[in-house]
């Protein structure tokens, strides 16, 4: 007894030591790299110059999509809520208000936080800030964007607390996190110098990993860069190459996607929405030209066709095809301008896990202006009119018919889809 | 895959049918090209503007509206559905009686051109029906109204009539409210409700 309580005393005495350690490597301070201008001293068309960069990082970041005032009036102000499976995070304050946002910060405080999730004081950030991506920002893009945010309108709107469950609401405890899963900060050099500009745009700025990698249990990115991750209730797909080909995509398609929220193999919808009119939208197409290219190191030769049918259709989600989808996207699925989708190329009905099918079908989307011009009207929700069963008719039908899927949906997924749904 | 189907459903109380239809025939064609029925407008086509909504009657789960344009036989085979013709009462005579929708409508001068008004009759019917399921306090009543009747366009109105006619429809019938006509609001106080 006396030997077990030793050892349990020795474990725990080393637990702590451990602990210790962890939190004394992570909160110490970590060097940055010096400002890359002297503020005090630039001329007004380097300032305007750098104010203008400083605007172009804060949308490749998309600094809104977090930070936006859900109540309308402020990109910045803060407020938005994130769900995750710990509670609900909410996008602070970014104007420069200096009760209540980032009015009293310096430029070294800004790439502290951009860069490595620390607030001034030594206060750790929630990773729900995708430091673990920005970390690589340069320390000129920080600048700039400091420069940028000091020049738009302060609002004096206070932060709302998070609703997060116990112990994630310690955030001190973060320091932990930190220490096992934040990268130092490592001023971006490209790997592929080929494309520097698309790397820099989908890896660092734009975070796309943030949402399209899969998460471990600690919540941390894993190392399967962008190979999909249901985030939020909805599934981000897989963007490596080899998926992006197997689902149609070329380069061409995807910078128009990224450019108007629409191509022939989809719209933009759930939190994607968002990111186009923040974000992509606003990037000339040599940046989207990037991107795509970095996503897609070749591009594919094939011309975008409808496939053949991955197995028996059913009469009975025929019949439901017919009666409530095709009167607007066509019996033969090729949909309508500004109306109604294409079906019969759209990569929702590919994807492995049929969550944003039964959602957008179940939910409906909302009547939206997209981008440059391109707009879609609503699209109704079904979810009162379909039991469970009809739902996995419809849903089985529509991936095996144009998806290439040829599992069978079954109720029981359908209802687990619209759990996670809310 | 079948390019035919056999189709049968209620329609106005009544049976229609077996009948060899395109299986992927819209309602509002069946309804204007097969039946005769010609009060289900057709405007859009493309699930917009509710001009053509009539109602499912579901066995479960009540009545329900769906836009004739783009819904399809194949989905209201075997069901039951009323469309505008099906809306009015009779008499004692068996001569029409307008609904209460529709006489509110009358009275409020609601319509001009009435193009939009089978789809807001329709639509009217089946919130005030959903009501006598649900009953929701008079307070929420604008709202109800504005949610359900919201996606009906009118290019003559302006709405305003179409909104109070129903809306005084609601208020004014016993059992839609829970605080409203018919309800005895001192006794259920007393009873400590
Ligand atoms: S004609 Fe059916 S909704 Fe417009
Ligand atoms: S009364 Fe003319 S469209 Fe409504």
């Amino acid at each position: 007894m006396i030997t077990a309580l030793r050892i349990l005393g020795v474990l725990v005495l080393l637990g702590i030591i451990a602990s210790g350690l962890l939190f004394w490597t992570s909160s110490r301070d970590v060097q940055i790299p010096p400002a890359s201008v002297d503020f005090a001293s630039l001329s007004p068309s380097e300032h305007d110059r750098l104010v203008e960069r400083g605007e172009w990082v804060a949308h490749a970041a998309d600094c809104a999509a977090c930070h936006t005032d859900p109540s309308g009036g402020s990109d910045l102000a803060g407020g938005l809520p994130m769900v995750t499976p710990m509670g609900a995070i909410y996008g602070t304050n970014i104007t420069p208000s200096r009760t209540y946002g980032i009015g009293e910060w310096d430029a070294d405080d800004l790439y502290r936080a951009v860069a490595m999730g620390i607030a001034p004081g030594g206060r750790n950030l929630y990773p729900a800030m995708p430091y673990p991506s920005y970390h690589r920002i340069t320390r000129e893009d920080s600048d700039a964007l400091y420069l940028w945010l000091m020049q738009q309108p302060p609002v004096d709107k206070p932060n709302r607390r998070n609703d997060l469950i116990f112990p994630f609401n310690l955030r001190p405890a973060v320091t932990f996190w930190n220490a096992l899963f934040r990268p130092d900060p490592e001023p971006f050099v490209a790997r592929d110098p080929q494309n520097a500009q698309g790397e820099y745009l989908v890896d660092v700025l734009g975070h796309c990993g943030e949402c399209h990698t899969p998460r471990n249990l600690a919540y941390a990115l894993t190392d399967d860069h962008l190979a999909g991750n249901v985030i939020e209730g909805a599934y981000a797909p897989d963007l490596r190459a080899d998926a992006l080909v197997r689902r149609g995509w070329n380069r061409d398609d995807l910078s128009q996607f990224l450019h108007r929220g629409l191509s022939p193999q989809g719209v933009m919808t759930f939190r994607m929405f968002p990111v186009l009119s923040h974000s992509t939208s606003h990037l000339s197409f040599d940046d989207l030209d990037a991107i795509s290219a970095y996503l897609m190191p070749q591009q594919p030769e094939t011309e975008l066709l409808a496939r053949p049918p991955a197995g028996a259709l059913s009469a009975e989600g025929h019949a439901l095809y017919t009666g409530l989808c095709a009167g607007c996207h066509g019996e033969d699925g090729r949909g309508q301008p500004h109306s109604s989708v294409r079906l019969d190329v759209n990569t929702t009905a590919m994807f492995d896990n049929p969550i944003n099918l039964v959602r957008v079908i179940a939910e409906g989307i909302p009547e939206r202006d997209l981008a440059h011009g391109e707009r879609m009207q609503a699209m109704p929700a079904f979810g009162d009119m379909l039991s469970d069963t009809e739902m996995a008719e419809l849903v089985t039908y529509l991936r095996k018919r144009w998806g290439g899927q040829s599992a069978e949906v079954s109720a029981a997924q359908v209802a687990d889809a619209l759990k996670q749904a809310h | 895959m079948a390019e035919r189907i056999s189709f049968s459903a209620t329609i106005n109380g009544q049976k229609i049918g077996p009948m060899d239809l395109p299986q992927d025939l819209m309602m509002v064609e069946l309804l204007q090209e097969y039946l005769n029925l010609t009060g289900t407008r057709l405007s859009c086509g493309q699930g917009v503007c509710s001009a053509c909504t009539i109602i499912i009657d579901d066995p479960d789960k009540g009545s329900y509206t769906v836009p004739a344009c783009v819904t399809g036989v194949t989905w209201v085979n075997g069901r039951t559905v009323r469309t505008i013709e099906g809306i009015a009462g009779r008499d004692d005579q068996g001569n029409p009686v307008p609904s209460p929708i529709q006489m509110a409508f009358l009275e409020h001068f609601a319509f001009q051109c009435s193009y939009c008004t089978p789809g807001f009759v329709n639509g009217a019917t089946a919130l005030i029906e959903r009501l006598q399921r649900q009953p929701i306090p008079s307070d929420q009543v604008e709202a109800a109204v504005l949610e359900a009747l919201d996606r009906h366009i009118c290019r003559c109105t302006g709405y305003v009539r179409y909104y109070e006619a129903v809306r005084d429809v609601i208020l004014s019938t016993p059992g839609l409210t829970t605080d409203g006509p018919g309800t005895d609001v001192t006794a259920m106080q007393e009873a400590g409700q």
